[in-house]
């Protein structure tokens, strides 16, 4: 049964994305949902059955799922549901301006399906090798998606990931050689010297020296992915450049999942050193993500850069949450990566929609769009309000729980500095979200000579496809209102299977069993 | 089939060396077209070095993956790079953040300070590839120093390469390499960073109508 479920979740996205990639336009969409449907279902499946009744091993070993995989499974794949639900409407808009080539929509939807294959991967596999090449493959089939677009732009934001994702990831496998050459010395020449289930059992006896350089490797590799300061220069290209049902992955799924990666390499490193060393490297980077952030939020002219630096923003206090530790933190951390998956994912598909009916993606231009266009502009003032950490909402308690777990664990200096930046994102959040809603649009005629300029030096001009507003949709408003109200409620009451399986969560990632 | 020990020793020390060499003048030459070589016939070298170990041990996944990377990269690569090449008419990096003289310095001192680091490293693996880890070592860095300093952007993917052998000698001289899954990933996954190299490249020879990531300059803040 288990086998059968996790063939589903990696081999349906793979194998429709087969069929995907040769398929019309018409069909392709169906298809993608061929692949990603049975994949979520028997997901969830999985997470339920990990959260009933403990661990699952399949494939000899190859596979283990606990308590943190399953919840992390769970995540990557909703957030790849709400993507795709937002697809037809961000390629329909592309096509309308053109800009749309015969293959496109095959290709577009057999990528995403990869790279939800390869991110789906890597919480189910129990060794930390395979780990690394699903992040690597998710990484490279996503920077095509990243520059899908063929812009000037585009392409550069997607070299720039290319090249500095794989350079910064090549650390992270030097980080899981080093590893396993410590648990070779071990174990013996086993296939199992890099499952984490049985590297958290034997860090005691791994070599501190290797672990300590390992680890340091790991947070190098996987915190480039993850967005850390000062690794995150690629970031707010790829996420303001890439189509937006993509940067909703890459902000809700692709993040998360890296901070995945690094948590396993941490609780190793704990089990080896004992919690001072790396929970005090990912406390400084946590903090120095948020701070870094900052000025680029409160100084941002781009909304969908602006969405991308406040990626590096949450991500930064999920890695201090997890650097905190202690169970309160630990459940902030939980609750926190869940809520921003859902919230992020739906305001990049607000924002790509008023992006494409203004032609613009300057904060200054797209002034009025609550009046413009209601069902996207409501919601991207929503999910502004709700990762500005305004209550109530499950990001809200969260960052609560974080801060209280973090002086609770002693680390109330960090904690007082990490509320002091989050008050002032607030306020740079909520200035640029009420000049967007209700400040005032300017005409066609005044845009920007940027743009313009830069138009004219090459051949195309592609920057602004302009479509008509959108007409009231239903789909589109549940789509966009569900994940936000999930995380509104989610502030006020969590149902208790939820919370409990949140506590088998933290459980292990205090270091138990979970 | 076996393979006296002493004598897949002595080719691993002399790969290690091909690979150091290889990789000082990687580091120093301006020609895109010879890196491409080069960086082919230093992935196929490390691919050796792994076939002969394999050998001699009767390691068979050592042999195995070692046989693939001869293939894989030091075949397949180049002839995807190359096409790139000829489409491009830029064939030389004009402007190096360094001049080659100082990159050769560099590469040098590179070599030395890998020696000393790497020296008092007990291996997990054996003898045969002691040798190997400063070579290791170097190869990691001289790939870094490749990416900083070229614009071009084969130049930056040979880099990557670089870069990416001397992990794999690094696995290599640690530990015998990895587990064969965790290799065959491994090498899957740098095949298709070069394919989407290759694809993002024609872009750019479509849009901006050079390979120059000095026309990348539009995003910031």
């Amino acid at each position: 049964m288990t086998e059968l479920l996790v063939i589903l979740v990696v081999g349906a996205p793979a194998v429709a994305g087969l069929a995907t990639w040769f398929a019309d336009a018409r069909r392709a969409p169906w298809l993608a949902l061929a692949g990603l449907g049975p994949a979520i279902t028997a997901g969830i499946a999985l997470a339920v059955m990990v959260f009933a009744s403990g661990p699952l091993h399949a494939f000899d070993g190859l596979v283990a799922i606990d308590a943190f995989g399953a919840y992390m499974l769970v995540l990557v794949l909703v957030v790849a549901g709400i993507a795709l639900a937002g697809s037809p409407d961000h390629l329909a808009s592309e096509e309308h301006a053109g800009a749309l080539r015969p293959h496109d929509t095959g290709r577009y939807y057999a990528l995403l399906l990869w790279f939800v294959a390869g991110l789906a991967a890597v919480p189910l596999v129990d060794n930390l090798g395979i780990v690394w090449v699903g992040i690597e493959a998710a990484t490279i089939v996503s920077a095509l998606l990243v520059g899908f677009s063929r812009t000037p732009q585009a392409i550069e934001a997607a070299w720039k990931y290319l090249i500095l994702g794989s350079i910064g990831i090549g650390f992270a496998l030097l980080g899981t050689l080093l590893v396993y050459a410590s648990s070779v010395g071990v174990m013996g020449e086993t296939s199992d010297a890099l499952n984490w289930t049985r590297l958290v059992e034997i860090a005691p006896r791994l070599d501190p020296a290797f672990v300590r350089l390992a680890f340091i490797f790991a947070l190098t590799g996987y915190g480039t992915k993850a967005g850390l300061a000062p690794f995150h220069t690629w970031l707010p290209d790829a996420h303001s450049q890439a189509p937006s049902p993509i940067s909703a992955m890459l902000s809700g799924g692709a993040l998360a999942v890296s901070l995945y990666a690094l948590a396993r390499f941490h609780l190793v490193a704990v089990g080896n050193l004992g919690p001072a060393f790396s929970s005090t490297l990912l406390v400084v980077f946590g903090l120095l993500s948020l701070a870094v952030a900052l000025p680029f939020i409160v100084a941002q002219g781009d909304l969908k850069r602006l969405l991308a630096y406040s990626s590096i923003e949450h991500l930064g206090l999920a890695t201090l949450a997890l650097g905190f530790g202690g169970q309160l933190a630990l459940l902030g951390f939980t609750l926190h990566l869940a809520c921003h998956g859902l919230v992020k994912s739906t305001a990049f598909l607000a924002a790509g929609r008023l992006v494409a009916e203004r032609g613009s993606r300057r904060i200054g231009r797209l002034g009025g769009s609550l009046a413009r266009s209601p069902t996207d502009g409501r919601a991207l003032l929503v999910a502004a309000l709700l990762l500005a950490g305004l209550p109530p909402s499950g990001i809200f308690v969260a960052e609560l729980a974080i801060l209280f777990g973090g002086f609770q664990a002693g680390w109330g200096l960090a904690s007082a500095a990490a509320a002091l930046v989050l008050a002032l994102t607030l306020a740079g959040l909520l200035f640029h979200i009420v000049r967007v809603s209700v400040g005032p649009g300017r005409s066609r005629r005044h845009e920007g000579a940027h743009e313009i300029a830069y138009d004219s030096a090459h051949a195309a001009p592609r920057t602004a496809p302009r479509i008509a507003p959108s007409r009231r949709s239903a789909g589109r408003a549940i789509l966009l209102a569900t994940p936000l109200t999930l995380v509104v409620i989610a502030g006020l009451w969590t149902p208790s299977p939820i919370a409990a399986a949140f506590d088998q969560v933290v459980m292990v990632l205090g270091g138990g069993r979970g | 089939m076996t393979f006296d020990p002493r004598f897949a020793a002595e080719v691993v020390d002399a790969c290690a060396a091909v690979i150091v060499v290889l990789g000082v003048l990687l580091v120093a030459t301006r020609s895109i077209g010879r890196s491409i070589w080069m960086v082919a016939l230093q992935s196929a070298f490390v691919g050796l070095a792994a076939l002969a170990v394999g050998l001699a041990t009767g390691a068979g996944h050592l042999a195995f993956g070692g046989l693939l990377a001869i293939g894989a990269k030091g075949i397949v690569v180049p002839l995807v790079l190359g096409s790139i090449l000829r489409r491009s008419s830029v064939r030389r990096e004009r402007h190096m953040l360094l001049g080659p003289r100082t990159l050769l310095v560099a590469a040098v001192v590179i070599v030395f300070a890998s020696a000393a680091a790497a020296d008092g490293v007990t291996s997990g693996a054996s003898v045969a590839t002691s040798r190997v880890l400063p070579a290791a070592i170097s190869q990691v860095l001289m790939g870094l120093l490749i990416v900083m300093t070229r614009r071009k952007a084969l130049s930056l993917v040979v880099g990557l390469l670089v870069f990416e052998n001397g992990i794999t000698l690094t696995a290599f001289s640690l530990s015998y390499g990895m587990p064969l899954v965790v290799e065959l990933g491994v090498l899957f996954d740098v095949m298709i960073v070069v394919v989407v190299a290759w694809v993002y490249a024609r872009r750019m020879l479509d849009v901006f109508g050079s390979t120059s990531t000095d026309e990348m300059r539009s995003l910031r803040g």
